[in-house]
């Protein structure tokens, strides 16, 4: 009982004191809750929202925004928008893993130059790069001439204007989120463990799909929703690498919100967005957190 | 690679084990594994290359290239509104570099230190923006500017670009905020500093080349943006991200080959930049910069 | 010599959650000494360090520092300096600048710095390393530099966190002479952490054994080493044969072995259960005493170690006894006993200690 006021009194100075911290902490919090919380509220109160004539936002109730997302002119672009999505993470599986493995366990002492080499073209600007995708993989472009030229291809092939144009483009653009956690995982693989793999199973295919792949189904799982995430909000890639019938979701909000001024539906769109896209993020987690609790059995 | 790892006492003892292992993996060395990754390596820079090429062709063509001219570049540098775009994105890089960095760095330290609820939420917080599509991010800022009455304007995107910047920021420095010693700040107040002093004399300076790395890599991220940019700017000036996208999408001018050359190169060097600093510093440089890992 | 203690710890705790890393400790601590909290690891002598320093906030209790009561002070406003177990030098300075650190807060003038700097370096032997950078160095250099960075802000107490745990032995043992030799010159009260009963016992003028947050004993070496207080502290420094046994009239009645006549404990009720502890360089093998507490038992295992050679001596079935014998000239290996001989043995009624 004694102890007690003392005890309080040097409670109050708190050495392992998190009062600075606090303070240190509180701007970029605020500007983040102001600026982007808030607007992802404002963005969820549009959706059942009005406008004015002007095309100005009104706050209202109103669910004809959200009743249109029924309409199958947009069901059918929202699952094309999946469908290529999805697509889009397994090709860029299907490419990133052989090349991750090939740095990181062949790449000797050109390693971290290699990795770099991966990065370094995607913090280069995504417009001029997808871009001059669009030119490589046109019908004159050298792609097209190369596949004429083996013959696997004829003069009425082509790549632009299809939806494999949309994908290679999706790909190209956000195949280096699979490739760096990939190669991270990798990385740590412990080399032990393959040479022990060699022992016990045998054969290096054996010992790929015993060993080798499941110590990186972490770094592929991040790698997939890393690649799903923008691959899903693209809209460059449409625009460029399809036609009309290759739309996405994206396409969609930027024309609700540029050309259509019809915002609440434009608003109940990109919440449909960010509704597929927290399913998948939450599958994410849930299979992590139990490969996680499995690790620890 | 693996058996190459020989420890270094056997090594010059037993050259003989030594080539002979080395013939081994070069036996083992996966041919298939590595004509992939060439291809791999060869596509990723085909449209690059493609871009760069072009911007040096006298034809206006984009397609047959006939022969070596910079007829785009004095063409840009005599376009008065892209020169006027270069520098609107110049000013709003510069600016969310700044603002991004104070905030983040602040947002970092008080992160890793702070273990109360608070903290965790804006922890949570903090990473809303790295899994939001930037579509999403741009609609909603421009709703919010919309909403508040707020004319956009280069200043609605310099806001707009801060606030998604912080978070890069904040996970690249949060990793290196936690794998400092935090004996190292103890002992700074031991010998007398405040709490603020040691922040400033010990942590800071310790956090310096991944201060840096970051800011060169958000003025890069930020100069590069064109979804949030799009989104937020008003009609002129227009940050050159935006015109390039309404060159791209409406008829392309050769000017904007130049353009992007230009920009790609100076991305590249910025990225390279950013790699390089913490090895300026005697620190062991590398791409954990970039993944925050 | 002063009577009010340099530290005194007055019902200090620590609290983490429900469990309590320290537990109402008391300690005073005499001006002047090197005085060592010794215990494994886990039992709160680290957090009691950092009590001292300021850098944990007890839960309750008080922390008094010259008779001052300090417990509401930031590390900065205490007098004393740590030495950290990761030396925690700030690596974007120079060696000389790590040093000067303190003495550049509390506003020494230039010239005075220099000179102090100077002199700490020249004392740690580093005077030629002034403008490295702490990174460049080798680990005993480190700690040299934190130790000089400490001890130039001339702190009444200097506290020291397990300094040499990241040293190899062979440097281990030649700072640990240096480092009290630099005591006995600067004159200033240590207070040293270590899991390391050699180091204390060495080092020390008085060690204070900890165990689950609380001091098990405290004393001089010779206190703890020859008359631990408690079974912990017996097992915990050094080696002791502990038997387990049962005390009645004078004897303690081993488990499953026999009785040992340990004389009248005027303390300990009859039938109390207690352990019994020997030292094993205590037990005599031959050239017996009058007087000595005599036994017999089977030679289980013989092991050699250079100056010494160690006996595992059967007393009863699942009662041994280890048995430490100098290897002199007299006391040669192979003149000795090997496995299966039974000896006789036996040691000073003094040196068997009854521990509650």
């Amino acid at each position: 009982m004694a102890l007690l006021p003392r005890s309080s009194r040097t409670r109050r100075r708190g050495a392992d004191g998190d009062r600075m911290w606090t303070w240190l902490m509180l701007p970029g919090t605020l500007w983040m809750t102001g600026f982007l919380i808030a607007s992802l509220v404002l963005v969820a109160v549009l959706a059942v929202g009005t406008t004015d004539d002007l095309g100005n936002p009104r706050f209202g109730f109103d669910l004809a925004g959200v009743r249109a997302l029924a309409d199958p002119a947009y069901t059918e672009v929202l699952a094309r928008s999946l469908g290529y999505a999805l697509l889009t993470c397994v090709i860029c599986l299907l490419i990133a893993y052989p090349v991750a493995y090939t740095i990181a366990l062949h790449g000797g002492r050109y390693k971290h130059a290699l990795i770099a080499a991966v990065v370094v073209p995607f913090f280069a600007n995504y417009l001029v790069r997808m871009y001059g995708w669009s030119v490589v993989l046109s019908d004159d472009g050298p792609v097209l001439r190369a596949l004429r030229a083996v013959g696997l291809a004829d003069g009425g092939t082509k790549i632009l204007n299809t939806g494999a144009g949309v994908v290679a483009g999706l790909v190209y653009g956000f195949v280096v989120f699979m490739i760096i956690p990939l190669y991270a995982a990798l990385e740590r693989l412990d080399v032990s463990l393959i040479e022990a793999g060699r022992d016990l199973y045998g054969g290096p295919v054996r010992t790929f799909f015993f060993v080798t792949l499941p110590a990186t189904r972490q770094g592929a799982a991040a790698g997939l929703v890393l690649v799903f995430l923008p691959a899903m909000g693209d809209f460059v890639s449409a625009q460029l690498m399809g036609g009309p019938d290759q739309i996405m979701i994206g396409n969609l909000i930027q024309d609700k919100f540029f050309q259509g001024q019809n915002w609440p539906l434009g608003s109940a769109l990109t919440m449909l967005l960010m509704l597929v896209l927290l399913v998948g993020m939450f599958g994410y987690l849930r299979r992590t957190r139990k490969d996680e609790a499995e690790a620890r059995r | 690679m693996t058996l190459l790892r020989l420890p270094s006492s056997t090594a010059p003892a037993r050259p003989a084990a030594r080539t002979r292992t080395r013939r081994g993996r070069a036996d083992r060395r996966p041919r298939i594994l590595i004509a992939l990754t060439g291809l791999f390596f060869a596509l990723l820079y085909l449209p690059i290359a493609v871009v760069a090429l072009f911007s040096f062709n006298s034809k206006k063509s984009l397609t047959v290239f006939g022969g070596f001219s910079l007829r785009w570049y004095r063409a840009f540098v005599h376009d008065d509104v892209l020169i006027s775009s270069l520098g609107t994105s110049l000013r709003i890089s510069l600016v969310a570099m700044a603002g991004s960095v104070v905030l983040g760095v602040a947002l970092a330290l008080g992160l890793v230190r702070c273990r109360t609820r608070l903290g965790s939420l804006a922890g949570l917080i903090m990473l809303v923006p790295l899994v939001t599509p930037e579509i999403v991010t741009g609609v909603a800022s421009m709703l919010l500017f919309k909403g508040l009455g707020v004319a956009l304007s280069t200043g609605t995107v310099m806001l707009s670009e801060i606030t998604f910047s912080i978070s890069y920021v904040t996970v690249i420095l949060r990793s290196r905020v936690a794998a400092l010693n935090p004996e190292v700040e103890e002992a700074a107040m031991d010998l007398g500093a405040t709490r603020w002093q040691a922040v400033r004399l010990v942590t800071l300076p310790a956090l310096l080349p991944a201060v840096l790395a970051s800011a060169v890599l958000i003025f890069a991220l930020v100069f590069d943006d064109f979804v949030l940019a799009y989104f937020t700017t008003g009609v002129d000036p227009q940050p050159l991200s935006v015109r390039i996208y309404s060159a791209i999408r409406f008829g392309l001018q050769p000017t904007i080959n130049a353009v992007g050359t230009l920009m790609l190169a100076g991305s590249i060097c910025l990225i390279a930049l950013a790699l390089f600093i913490p090895r300026l510093f005697g620190r062991r440089g590398g791409l954990d910069i970039l993944s925050g890992e | 010599m002063d009577a009010t203690p340099a530290v005194r710890l007055d019902g200090v705790s620590k609290q983490f959650g429900d469990s309590y890393a320290v537990h109402r400790l008391d300690l005073d601590i005499e001006a002047g000494h090197f005085f060592s909290l010794l215990g494994p690891s886990g039992c709160g002598k680290t957090t009691s360090l950092r009590m001292i320093g300021g850098f944990s906030d007890p839960t309750e209790g008080a922390v008094l520092l010259a008779g001052e009561d300090v417990t509401a002070l930031p590390p900065n406003k205490r007098n004393v300096n740590t030495v950290f177990q990761s030396y925690a030098l700030f690596d974007h300075l120079s060696v000389a600048d790590n040093v000067g650190f303190g003495l550049k807060r509390t506003g020494v003038a230039k010239a005075e710095l220099r000179q102090r700097v100077g002199e700490m370096l020249e004392l740690v032997q580093l005077s030629g390393l002034a403008d490295r950078k702490p990174r460049t160095l080798s680990g005993g250099q480190r700690q040299r530099v934190a130790l000089a960075r400490a001890l130039v802000n001339r702190p009444a107490v200097l506290l020291l966190d397990e300094p040499l745990a990241a040293l190899d032995l062979k440097l281990r043992r030649q700072m640990q002479v240096e480092l009290k030799q630099i005591q006995r010159e600067v004159g200033i009260t240590f207070v040293f952490v270590t899991h390391d009963q050699d180091e204390a016992l060495t080092m020390s003028d008085r060690i204070a054994v900890m165990n689950e947050g609380r001091i098990e004993q405290c004393g001089t070496p010779e206190d703890v080493y020859e008359h631990p207080a408690s079974r912990f502290v017996a097992s915990f420094m050094g080696t002791s044969n502990l038997m387990g046994g049962t005390y009645r009239g004078g004897q303690v009645a081993l488990d499953g072995g026999p009785a040992l006549p340990v004389g009248a404990r005027p303390g300990i009720a009859d039938g109390t259960a207690v352990s019994v502890s020997v030292r094993p360089e205590k037990i005599w093998l031959s050239d017996f005493e009058p007087g000595m507490s005599m036994l017999s038992g089977v030679i289980r295992e013989t092991v050699y170690s250079g100056p010494t050679t160690t006996y595992l001596i059967e007393l009863a079935p699942g009662v041994t006894l280890s048995v430490l014998e100098q290897n002199t000239a007299r006391a040669r290996m192979e003149d000795r006993w090997s496995g299966g001989e039974t000896v006789e043995f036996g040691w000073r009624p003094e040196h068997c200690l009854v521990l509650a």
